[in-house]
This record gives structure tokens, sequence and C-alpha cells, in this order.
């Protein structure tokens, strides 16, 4: 990862139990970093897919605060897709892939939002 | 004239933005507040952004060329509509506006 | 006792409610009506119905493109807001669709404070067997 606060955080999450990869994307471009158990390819694909998805909730979450200023979901922090066997959790520019039977979602989750609390929306 | 201001006098466009890449609202005309533009222009930035994604997306879930990048969109509603290209959008009447043309001549401006 | 009713139970819960998967607002519980209105469900509930639509979508490219599997069908999809999260769920819908029924259950779902969110605790609940099964 060239980040070092994304390499520090990446180190974190991958020690985690469940954890299959990490990955940063770019909010504008098309530049991403991984590791774990995941090929570039599907880096780059999941890098173009989380892009997409936060777009949308950050889109969505300023509709609500328009509707009711303080509504609580605006900025959105993450959002987390939970399959029958796979998790993806997406944190500001951070993504982890888990494994649903060794990992646990509250922890990750959690980790993910206070190492991250100061990336800003800045650059969506 | 605004370069942007020409496209008013197609038939049935009732407001026309130019925005920002932050969705900031560069000039607008027509039939609309300006807080009203403000939030048109912020809407349109985030609806681009959006098209964009499923662009991306659907070229890359389906190998199929020709859908990135996207050129624009079109929401039609009852009575009015609204499309967007590039940093441009415009509201029209959803019956009556020639939207082909309206589309082609905001591609045209979207140039300059 | 309902499901939403259990819903409310998880700690910091907000609101619990259903939804069609045309984002019409059905059934709701809601704790403070001075932080979410009826109003603001239907909005969430609509946003609610397009995210678990484009999730899933996602979910059938991803599997059909890698190798990898276990991604399809959504169970839940989680909006972590700034304050709130809310969690919802379309797996009573995914399991009539299997069984080849055509009308579907509604999408239900949870929204919790970030504070004391339990995440998992709300999966049990939105996952468990529906009364009767």
């Amino acid at each position: 990862m060239e980040d070092i606060v994304g390499m520090g955080i990446a180190s974190d999450l991958l020690a985690k139990p469940g954890v299959i990869a990490v990955g940063e994307y770019a909010y504008r471009g098309d530049r991403f970093s991984y590791r774990g158990a995941l090929t570039e390819e599907y880096a780059r694909m999941a890098s173009i897919m989380c892009r997409a998805t936060t777009m949308g909730a950050n889109m969505e979450g300023a509709m609500f605060e328009a509707l009711r200023s303080g509504s609580g979901l605006h900025p959105p922090r993450g959002w987390v897709v939970h399959g029958p066997a796979h998790t993806v959790c997406v944190v500001a520019n951070m993504f982890c892939l888990l494994d649903n039977t060794k990992a646990s979602i509250n922890d990750i989750v959690g980790f993910m939002c206070r190492e991250l609390a100061s990336v800003t929306p800045d650059m969506i | 004239m605004s370069m942007i201001r020409r496209l008013l006098a197609l038939d049935g466009v009732n407001v026309v933005c130019h925005f920002r890449d932050d969705g900031y609202l560069i000039e607008g005309y027509g039939l609309m507040s300006r807080n009203d533009m403000d939030r048109l222009a912020r809407f349109a930035r985030d609806y681009r952004r959006m098209i964009q994604g499923n662009a991306d997306q659907l070229a890359m879930f389906t190998n199929m060329r020709g859908w990135t990048p996207p050129r624009g969109w079109v929401v039609r509603g009852a009575t009015q509509s609204v499309c967007g290209v590039a940093n441009l959008v415009c509201v029209v009447d959803s019956s009556g506006a020639p939207l082909n043309e309206i589309l082609l001549e905001l591609r045209e401006v979207s140039h300059w | 006792m309902t499901k939403l009713d259990d819903l409310m139970k998880l700690p910091g819960a907000m609101a619990a409610f259903e939804f069609r998967g045309s984002g019409e607002l059905l059934e709701q519980r809601i704790a403070y009506p001075d932080r979410i209105d009826e109003s603001i469900l239907d909005l969430l509930a609509h946003m609610c119905a397009a995210n678990m639509s484009i999730a899933t979508m996602q979910a059938r490219g991803w599997e059909k493109v890698t190798t990898m599997k276990g991604f399809y069908p959504v169970q839940e999809f989680t909006l972590i807001g700034f304050d709130w999260s809310v969690v919802v769920s379309g797996l009573h819908r995914e399991q009539y669709k299997q069984a080849g029924k055509f009308s579907l259950p509604p999408f239900m779902g949870v929204v919790m404070a970030n504070d004391k969110a339990d995440y998992e605790a709300a999966f049990t609940i939105l996952e468990q067997p529906e009364s009767g099964q």
C-alpha cells in the first residue's frame, strides 16, 4: 500500500481472524492497492464496486441531510454487504473481505470506523 | 450571451445549469430559484458519478464494450424530465420537448 | 411478539420497519419520533430497496466473473451513517424466490445508533425463520 496510514491499518486488519483481503480505493480515478488473498484483477474490480456504492451512499446521505438536517446519516462512514459465506465491509476508502465462519463483523466494523474516523469525505 | 444560455431557446427547455466537478453551481438560467438550481447542480453531479459507477460495473461484469465512458442520463417524470451531459443539466417538459435534439445540443455545448 | 418488536430490543434501536421491493413502507416501529418520523423512514425504505438491488447486482456479477462463491444471495445490506446505521435484510424474499414462490414477503430493516450498534445481533434476528416455518 502506498499510504502509510493505510498500510498500518491493513496489517492490523489482516491479522484479525477471518480477514481474507484488505484494499484501498480512490474516490476519484481508478488507483487502488490491496493485500491478502485476492488477485490484482479482483482487487481492481472490488475498487470499482466500492467507489460506485460509496458515491451512491454519499448521495443518499446528502439527500437525507437536505430533507432533515442532523439526520445522523450524513456523511456516511461506510457500508457492509453480508452474504452467505462472505462479508464485505467498506469504511471510508478501505474495503475488507471476510470469511463469515471466522470473522467478527462487529469487531472489524468497529476497528475500521475508529481507525478511519479522520478520513474525511472531502475528496468524494 | 453565455454559451449555455442558448439551450433555453430550445422548445421545452425550462432550466439549464452548468456545474463544477464538486457540484458547485457555476451558472444557471431558467424557471427555477437559485436555491433550487444549487440543489439541481449537486444532484446532477451525484447522478453523473452514479452513472459512471453503473457503466464501469456493467463493463466490468459483462466484458462488453460500448458502455464506458458514459455520455449522460435522463430521468423522465410525469411532466418534467431531467437530463445531464458532462457538467450540464437541463430540466425539460416531458411532452413536447425534442429530447433527441436537446441531448445533441447538450453534448455540443459540453465540449466548449 | 413480532420480529419488528424483537429488532426494537437491540441496543440503540431507533426504528424497525418492513418495506416492499418497490420501496413502499409497510409496518414500522419508531422509538423516538422526534428524531425519526414516518417521512424519514419512507425515504429510508426506498433508499434501502435501491441499495439491496445494487448489492444483489454486484454479488451476482462478482460470482459470475470471479470463481468466488458465497456472496449471493445478499442477506443484509448495512449503511453506516455518521451517527446511525441501518441494516436491511431480504433473506426471506430470496428463500421464497428459490422455492419458486411469486408472492414475496417484504424486506425488513432496523435503524441503530452507531455507538451501541450490534450488527451481528441484528443479522441474527433478521435471519430468524419466519413463524410457521
